[in-house]
């Protein structure tokens, strides 16, 4: 308090003398004395000091920014409690480089700020936007879905409609929550998940059936609760409830699992993965594959990707990587890129655009969309052969010989891989050379298999072999202490009845696929380019890297591409070296580190659900396992026995109740409409209630897919709410960026749920469903016996405070206590904050009145999160927090898996397919439409959301559609002409909304000459048909559109669908990708 | 029946004007079309337009209070009359242009004499007294060697103003189309010839017809106006020539948008052929050029083009880009490089003109300033 | 495809053509900035190196004190982030823009590559815009900022024709939302939308609010100010802060321990037309 005082002191005298000396000056000009006049005005003006709100830090809250999905850290302004400026959180990494101490009081940091891109400067207008909604929204009984007519109703009411269901809308009964979860017995859910489990296992045709008798004999009681008697893997009745999110981290996403998993009972939860950068992660999950020392088998690996450590290369191919526009992200990686540029390190860009990235590279090039395997095939080639890759450590074979040598992981570029009839399979076992011997004995009193060698070493379980100086070795993985095993490369041989090659073999005979200029052709590049960035790449050492994103990754052939780049990176063994391909770490969240305060994910009153059966993704098991499987191929729609959360496939599936009708859809913060390629096809389904019953949206405007909801609950925007953002791969240091309530709308709505007063928002929507239906996880004992989980915060302070814990038992690893003058900041800078937001209190409650964990925690709020210290990043010439494993060179699981529209296996090893074809695998034949269409994400647009932003409109008001000129004038297109895009997907050109209109996809031309010729794009964020780019009509009250957000283009319509199923775009089976660039269309002028 | 006309006119006008003035007060410069970039529309066109032709209008009085020119005898008080509505509709114009108008009185009182602007809202003032002055004792005492002695005085700052407008444009390095070496010189020029037309349509069509020297007035006046038009025309293709002859792609710019850009009608109907040729071939007749109709009209033409003259001078010198780009960087309302004038502004200055009409109408029925009623 | 060539080279090349009429192209030494700005980069972010400038240049009496502002072309990428950092920072209306960033491509295909400007008011030394004001509304403070003082000035724009970086735009008054809808409680509405409008802005150190459309600083002249108000908390400008490219330097060209002294004594910099003998204060490095 002294201090806000002392300023307002300040500030009167500054006052009172303006008045004085206007006075003093008045008289004096009359005198014609100007200048002193002048003069003291002018001193007083400049006096400053006193009162700049903005630099108190009672007028700051640390929170993080959601513009786009980088989460920088932020600190709101606050004046009058309205966010008045949005600027860079000083102690987060994101927006100072290097970023200073953690440990800084907060009270030096007031005048501190880091950067922040145009978006998260302009995050004021997207809380305070006047098309937010504040009520519940229902469809108007009587109009059809989209028409954009709505009523409004009581929260309490809407709840009880969508929980006890009924003829909502005057078109029949429809079944609400309580109807879909038939199955509520958790004991007998959990014994049929095993009997289901044991369905799947079986791999006789014969005896699953005979199992599915068993089961249905063992359940005839619960018959009626699940999908289908004849097919129980489909699971209970509970997964016709699906729930679909866009933009969901950390902390809410703990929340839907807890209720639609463990709570509800439903297997159907998934994000946007695939939309977004899908076959990025899914190529890293491949690439990561867990080898399992016991089954000797590999396990699935982790939903991740490495990136480029921007600060630290010496020099990095930028592969369809938007750095400069978009990517996670400006603020985190623009400062880096740009040092290179000044201090004449070179990158170069792999882009069909002029990105502002490309601009200032050393060398553009301009490649052929798709084909970005080919182009890494031909380094790889040209690497291989001049012997300009990293020998020693790709000859590594197990975590012994990584540990003596001092690498951070290793690969399995040396284990045997078995070829049958030309076609690389699975890994040869050690037991298949009798290397190895199965033997049973006797371990802690119960019986083992181990594997025993002629020496009679013993081995977990069998294993991979290497040649070592030509004799077969058997390889204990990842005992660091088991014999280190260096195996020899280019193996093409026999031995015993088995064709053998290692890994880099085959590596090796893809690259030869091709000469070097014959790769450079299909690239549509120039060989000596291509050389001399193979040149380049390889003149660094471990300090060069090629940082890939979407532009490789959304393509039919993405897993392929992405997988090509990371081995041109494996290739030189940058992978956990500074400048090299690292990973993201962040501080454990979820308590599941010994002594973290709150186990959040297993803190569960009565026990939970547990759900079983298949998703309606198909991605939990396989075609082959499932009882679906009838022996043919194509299936109606493919499974993916790699990727999960395949956006694009979420409604078409819906919509041909594939595997099976959903009764109940859930989306939250989802523009699926308007961001997926295809989009119109979404609309189809979700506009037709025969398809999806009931459709529920959490939203903060009608958006594009909100817009066709029976019901719209209104939720908090990101400066309103909790959130735990997490991390990106580019950032080396563990960190934790934690989303808090910055301020509070005025007259923001509350509703009463278990006897609580909470804010309007998504989590009220759970709790009150819980509430009504006496779930388990939530109410009064949710997180166990009187532990409440009532409020929003009950759930995210107690994550908070095992973030502010840390990861060590002993606690040596927490963060200080606040001392009493941060306490008194962190309470007077939320003195805006209605009750039902902030109420120490119960915040305190939340972490169970522990006084010591209570200032931690508020240490870490108001920092915004934690952040490791700078030095903490990098050990020595590695990274501190290293990925650390077996790197998966050949993916055998991959060479395993069935791609469900051939019948045949993916390919297991790095390979130049095609892009562009069918999901059965044929060619696409476009007629006449001969433009190549990409798309873009540009600086001042973020996603479907960035239309609220009128600041950043200023800038660029519309989503031109960039043409070379040489098509313009080919095509008689001038700057500035209105174009029509159209292709053989969309031939007319538009977006039919179902509701009577029709959304045309014309926009304007930049003719320009940094975008290779054949090729167009578009930037993301423009073209809206909703989002307060139209009328709505809410009690019969009409609400006018902006024109201002309704300028073009979204062309996402023009993109090509899939052939054989017609209501989808294309993807890439393997990586899971919803397809960006891959379409032809036609571009004429209107 | 002619001043009924003219009466039905101002009326009209002032009507019309009262929406605009509304509007202006009500909402400020909201629903103006100039902007941050053309940050000058009609209104300062107006005001250098009335202020050139008050000026004029003196100049040609001092033909008669001055120079005691015989044949100008009589016509000095209608022309000072003239000079001095005129110069109220000017100032009014570029008062309503002023984003807080409350605060003009700071120009006197707080004044920066260095800046012309200062310099000519002083003059102005100045000059308005004087004009004053002198009517009334051209009224009052016609032989009081006051008289001469103002209308020496008034002749000096008539001169100083109408350059001074030229200056405060002129000045302007930034503005290379304004930045040419004679256009300071140029508006005394301009402003004798609006005055000399601005005589010509009083004379021609309000003066009553029974003066004997009427016929030989308007010859001379029309003659006059010829001269000064031609001079006028010369400078014009002084200006424009050395613009794009000196290859300074802003002025080239503004030359073309003028000649052949979005402003070539205003430039080719309006000013040449309305307001130059026809007045040109009309006055150079004397049979025409001595009839009051024919020559009253030929003033309103005259004027009429002398007025879009300036619009000419002020728009395209600002709608060219400083730098290029601009636009594309940061949109937004006021700010673009094309300039119409928005109903608004047209109802304003129609307004204006509406009472500077009736305020002539009005002195030429209460104020003696026809050689006649003197007499009588 | 013809051979692509190297960016840099590009630049070289066209520099002259891009700035035709801006500056005069100085492209040798870039070398020389090299050094500086890796240093200070290696120690720590050159933000927090300039906030330390900026504190030791508030020691200092304001007359001695010579803000400039430096912006390397080679490291803006044209985000426009300082654009907008400006608008919110000073609650800038529709129409009113103190730092637009200009953007072009030359070249042609595929030897074409971008170049981005930001311009902020140049502070010239030398001000056309100060000697023409009616009423010394807008002058040059001592420490070197022009700065229009609102409630003197009238709002006659005449600085504005004489500004030759067209950096100073009209307040006429509006606001973002105008247009939108009430909503009547349905939403959330205009009114309730616009409080971040109406809540004013710090510029000069004095809160102004935004109740009308009539007080000032509407309907005055509005301008880049160097953010005085933040320089006399010890806070660099918005537009500092905030550029992610780290392409825009401030400080006290009078202290020669400051980055700003350094970076202004590199051979490649260069000021916006030069030739008009304005003397600007801020500086680009190609
Ligand atoms: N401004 C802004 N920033 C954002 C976002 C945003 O919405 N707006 N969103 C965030 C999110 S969610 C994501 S996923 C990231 C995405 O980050 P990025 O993937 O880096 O950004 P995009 O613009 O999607 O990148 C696509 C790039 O690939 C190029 N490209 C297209 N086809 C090909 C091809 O066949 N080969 C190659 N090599 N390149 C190709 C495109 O021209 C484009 O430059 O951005 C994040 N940052
Ligand atoms: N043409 C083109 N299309 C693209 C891309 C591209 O580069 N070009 N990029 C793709 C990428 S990378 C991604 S990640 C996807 C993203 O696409 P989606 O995951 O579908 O998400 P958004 O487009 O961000 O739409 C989010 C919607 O949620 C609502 N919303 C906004 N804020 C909130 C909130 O705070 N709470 C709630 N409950 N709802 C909110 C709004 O209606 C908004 O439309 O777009 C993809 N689409
Ligand atoms: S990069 Fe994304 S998260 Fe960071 S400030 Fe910009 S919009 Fe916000
Ligand atoms: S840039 Fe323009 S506004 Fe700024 S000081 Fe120079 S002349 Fe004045
Ligand atoms: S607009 Fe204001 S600052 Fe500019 S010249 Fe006129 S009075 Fe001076
Ligand atoms: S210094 Fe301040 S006022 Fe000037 S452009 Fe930068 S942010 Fe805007
Ligand atoms: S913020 Fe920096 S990088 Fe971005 S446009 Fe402005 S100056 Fe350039
Ligand atoms: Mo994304």
């Amino acid at each position: 308090m002294t201090m806000t005082t002392k300023r307002k002191q300040q500030k009167l005298s500054r006052r009172d003398f303006v008045k004085l000396s206007a006075v003093a000056g008045g008289a004096a000009a009359l005198l014609g004395n100007l200048p002193s006049f002048a003069a003291a005005v002018r001193r007083a003006q400049m006096a400053g000091g006193g009162g700049f709100f903005e630099s108190a830090p009672e007028n700051q809250i640390y929170t993080v920014c959601l513009q786009c999905n980088t989460g920088c850290g932020i600190k709101v302004k606050l004046l009058d409690g309205i966010a008045a400026k949005i600027d860079g959180n000083p102690y987060n990494p994101w927006t100072l480089w290097p970023h200073p101490d953690y440990e800084t009081p907060i009270q030096e940091m007031a005048t501190v700020e880091g950067a922040l891109c145009p978006k998260g400067q302009a995050g004021i207008q997207t809380a305070y936007d006047p098309y937010r909604l504040m009520r519940v929204l229902k469809r108007k009984p009587g109009t059809k879905r989209g028409e954009g007519k709505w009523i409004t109703i009581s929260f309490d009411q809407a709840l009880h409609e969508i929980v006890e269901g009924g003829d909502l809308f005057g078109e029949g009964h429809v079944d609400g929550f309580r109807a879909v979860r038939a199955l509520t017995d958790a004991e007998v859910a959990a014994e049929m998940k095993s009997e289901v489990d044991a369905i799947w296992n079986e791999k006789d045709a014969e005896k699953k059936k005979e199992r599915v008798e068993e089961f249905k004999i063992k359940f005839k009681d619960y018959l009626d609760t699940l999908i289908d008697p004849e097919h129980p893997d489909l699971g209970p009745k509970n997964n016709q409830f699906a729930f679909v999110w866009g933009r969901m981290k950390g902390g809410r996403e703990d929340v839907v699992h807890r209720f639609v998993q463990e709570s509800f009972g439903s297997v159907n939860m998934n994000g946007h993965t695939t939309v977004c950068q899908g076959s990025l992660y899914f190529t890293g999950k491949a690439m990561s594959s867990k080898w399992n020392e016991v089954k000797g088998a590999f396990d699935s690996g982790d939903k991740f990707y490495w990136q480029a450590d921007t600060g630290n290369s010496e020099f990095v191919i930028y592969v369809g990587t938007n750095l400069f526009d978009a990517n996670y992200g400006p603020p985190q990686r623009v400062p880096k890129a740009t040092e290179a540029v000044v201090a004449g390190r070179k990158f170069a860009v792999i882009d069909p655009r002029l990105s502002k990235l490309a601009a200032k590279a050393w060398k553009w090039i301009p490649i052929k969309p798709g084909t970005d395997a080919a182009f890494a095939l031909g380094l790889i080639r040209w690497m291989l052969e001049n012997g300009r890759f990293n020998q020693s450590y790709l000859a590594i074979a197990n975590q012994a010989a990584a540990t003596q040598a001092g690498e951070p992981n290793f690969t399995n570029a040396s284990w045997l891989v078995k070829i049958k009839d030309g076609v690389p399979g699975k890994h040869l076992r050690a037991s298949e050379l009798g290397l190895l011997t199965a033997q049973t004995i006797k371990k802690e009193g119960q019986e083992v298999t181990v594997y025993v060698d002629a020496e009679g070493v013993e081995y977990p379980g069998d294993t991979p072999v290497a040649l070592v100086n030509g004799v077969p070795t058997p390889i204990n993985v990842l005992n660091p202490e088991a014999a280190p095993v260096i195996g020899d490369l280019f193996i093409d041989q026999t031995l015993g009845d088995f064709e053998v090659k290692d890994g880099m073999q085959i590596l090796l005979e893809s690259a030869q696929e091709h000469t070097i200029s014959e790769w450079a052709e299909i690239a549509g590049v120039k060989e000596e380019d291509m050389i001399l960035l193979a040149q380049e790449f390889t003149s660094h050492g471990r300090k060069a890297a090629a940082d890939i994103h979407r532009g490789p990754s959304q393509h039919t052939n993405g897993f392929y591409n992405n997988n090509a780049w990371y081995i041109v990176n494996l290739l030189i063994g940058n992978f956990d070296y500074a400048g090299g391909m690292i990973k993201a770490s962040t501080y454990d969240r979820k308590g599941s580190k010994k002594g973290q305060p709150f186990p959040v994910m297993s803190m569960f009153g009565e026990h939970h659900f547990t759900p079983f059966g298949l998703d309606i993704l198909r991605t939990k098991t396989t075609y082959e396992k499932s009882t679906l499987f009838d022996g043919t191929y194509p299936t109606k729609r493919p499974w993916f026995p790699i990727a999960t959360d395949i956006y694009q496939e979420d409604i078409p599936s819906i919509g041909d109740a594939y595997p099976y009708p959903i009764k109940i859809l859930m989306i939250y913060m989802s523009s699926l409409p308007y961001s997926l390629p295809g989009g119109q096809k979404v609309i189809e389904i979700l506009a037709d209630p025969q398809k999806l019953p009931l459709f529920i949206a959490s939203d903060i405007m009608a958006g594009e897919a909100s817009m066709y909801a029976d019901y719209i609950f209104p939720d908090l925007s990101y400066l309103e709410r909790w959130e735990f953002h997490g991390s990106h791969p580019s950032v080396p240091w563990k960190v934790e960026n934690v989303r808090n309530p910055a301020i509070s709308l005025p007259d923001w709505p509350t509703v009463k749920v278990w006897g609580e007063e909470i804010p309007m928002c998504f989590e009220a929507v759970f709790l009150a469903i819980a509430e009504k239906l006496g779930l388990p996880g939530f109410g009064p004992n949710g997180f166990g016996e009187g532990i409440p989980y009532i409020r929003p915060e009950d759930f995210y302070l107690k994550q908070v405070a095992d973030i502010a814990f840390g990861e060590k038992e002993d606690g040596s690893d927490s963060v200080p206590e606040a001392d009493d003058e941060e306490v008194r900041i962190f309470l007077e800078a939320r003195r805006h904050l209605p009750k039902s937001v902030f109420d120490a209190e119960k915040w305190k409650a939340a972490v169970g009145n522990d006084e010591s964990l209570w200032r931690k925690v508020i240490y870490v709020l108001n920092r915004g999160g934690r952040y490791e210290s700078f030095e903490k990043g990098y050990k020595g010439d590695k990274v501190a927090h290293p990925y650390g494993r077996l790197i998966n060179l050949y993916q055998e699981k991959t060479a395993t898996s069935i791609n469900t529209m051939t019948g045949k296996p993916f390919v297991g090893y790095t390979a130049y397919i095609p892009a562009g074809l069918s999901s059965i695998g044929e060619e696409i034949k476009s007629d006449g439409d001969d433009l190549h269409l990409v798309t873009f994400k540009t600086m001042t647009m973020a996603k479907a959301r960035g239309i609220s932003n009128y600041w950043t409109l200023s800038v660029l008001p519309q989503g031109h559609l960039f043409i070379n000129a040489q098509d313009a004038a080919r095509l008689g297109i001038k700057d500035g002409d209105r174009v029509r895009i159209s292709s053989t997907s969309n031939p007319e050109g538009v977006y039919d909304l179902q509701n009577g209109q029709k959304h045309p996809m014309i926009g304007t031309a930049k003719v320009i000459q940094g975008i290779r010729p054949g090729v167009v794009a578009f930037p993301l964020g423009f073209g809206h048909w909703s989002s307060g780019a139209a009328d709505l009509e809410i009690d019969g009250e009409l609400i006018k559109g902006d024109p201002r957000r309704a300028t073009p283009l979204m062309a996402n319509g023009a993109m090509q669908l899939d052939p054989y199923m017609g209501n989808v775009t294309l993807s890439d089976l393997a990586g899971g990708s919803a397809v960006f660039y891959d379409s032809k269309v036609k571009v004429e002028r209107v | 029946m002619l001043k009924k006309l003219a009466y039905a006119f101002g009326t009209l006008a002032l009507l019309v004007g009262a929406w605009g003035f509304y509007d202006r007060f009500a909402h400020g410069h909201e629903n103006a079309d100039y902007g941050s970039y053309v940050v000058w529309g009609l209104w300062v066109a107006m005001y250098l337009f009335f202020a050139g032709t008050a000026a004029g209008g003196f100049m040609i009085a001092t033909l008669d209070h001055l120079f005691h020119l015989p044949l100008f005898k009589g016509v000095g008080r209608l022309a000072l009359w003239g000079a001095l509505v005129s110069l109220g509709a000017g100032l009014f114009s570029i008062w309503l242009d002023l984003g807080h108008l409350e605060r003009v009185w700071k120009v006197y009182l707080q004044g920066n004499p260095g800046s012309v602007m200062f310099q000519m809202v002083w003059g102005y003032t100045l000059f308005g007294l004087i004009i004053a002055v002198s009517l009334f004792l051209a009224i009052k005492k016609p032989d009081s060697p006051w008289l001469r002695v103002l209308m020496g005085l008034g002749l000096g700052v008539a001169l100083f103003v109408s350059g001074a407008v030229g200056a405060l444009l002129g000045v302007n390095a930034a503005r290379p189309f304004w930045h040419v070496g004679l256009f300071p010189v140029q508006f005394p020029v301009f402003s004798l010839a609006s005055g000399a037309a601005m005589l010509l349509l009083i004379l021609g069509l309000f003066a009553p017809r029974d003066d004997p020297q009427r016929e030989q007035q308007l010859w001379v006046l029309g003659l006059l106006s010829v001269a000064l038009l031609v001079v006028k025309l010369y400078f014009m293709w002084a200006d424009y020539s050395q613009s794009i002859y000196g290859g300074i792609p802003m002025n080239v710019d503004a030359v073309n948008q003028v000649l052949f850009g979005k402003y070539w009608w205003a430039f080719w109907i309006l000013q040449i052929l309305i307001g130059s040729l026809i007045p040109l071939i009309v006055l150079v007749q004397p049979k025409l050029a001595r009839h009051n109709g024919w020559a009253g009209w030929m003033g309103l033409l005259l004027l009429a083009g002398y007025a879009v003259a300036r619009g000419l001078i002020i728009f395209p010198g600002l709608s060219v880009p400083e730098l290029e780009q601009l636009t594309s960087s940061f949109g937004g309302p006021h700010l673009t490089f094309d300039y119409f004038p928005s109903l608004m502004e047209w109802a304003v200055t129609l307004g204006t003109i509406g009472l500077a009409v009736l305020g002539f109408l009005l002195g030429t029925e209460y104020l003696p300033l026809y050689a006649k009623e003197l007499e009588a | 495809m013809e051979e692509v060539e190297e960016t840099a080279g590009l630049l070289q090349k066209y520099a002259s053509q891009v700035f035709a009429g801006l500056v005069a192209p100085a492209l040798e030494g870039v070398q020389a900035v090299r050094a500086t700005i890796e240093d200070v980069l290696a120690k720590e972010d050159v933000l927090l190196r300039m906030q330390e400038d900026l504190k030791r240049a508030l020691e200092k009496p304001a007359a001695e004190r010579r803000w400039v502002m430096v912006i390397d072309l080679r490291r803006c990428i044209g985000c426009h982030a300082c654009t907008i950092a400006c608008v919110a920072e000073n609650n800038l209306p529709p129409g009113v823009v103190y730092r637009p960033v200009l953007s072009e491509e030359f070249g042609t295909y595929p030897n074409v590559t971008m170049r981005f400007l930001p311009r902020p008011c140049m502070q010239c030394d030398n001000p056309p815009c100060v000697p023409v004001c009616p009423v010394y509304a807008t002058y040059k403070n001592e420490e070197g900022v022009v700065v229009v003082e609102y409630d003197q000035c009238i709002g006659c724009r005449y600085c504005i024709t004489a500004c030759p970086y067209a950096a100073r735009t009209f307040d006429f008054g509006l606001t973002y939302l105008d247009e939108t809808p009430e909503g009547d409680d349905l939403v959330l509405g205009r009114s309730r939308a616009d409080e971040y409008e109406r809540v004013g802005a710090f510029e000069y150190g004095e809160l102004r609010r935004r109740k009308d459309r009539k007080t000032s600083p509407v309907g005055n002249v509005r301008k880049c100010h160097f953010c005085l108000h933040r320089l006399a908390e010890g806070m660099l400008p918005a537009c500092v802060t905030t550029c992610i490219g780290r392409a825009t330097y401030f400080g006290d060209a009078n202290d020669p321990e400051s980055l700003v002294a350094d970076l202004i004594a590199s051979p490649n910099v260069m000021r916006l037309k030069e030739d008009l003998g304005t003397e600007p204060r801020v500086y680009y490095l190609m």
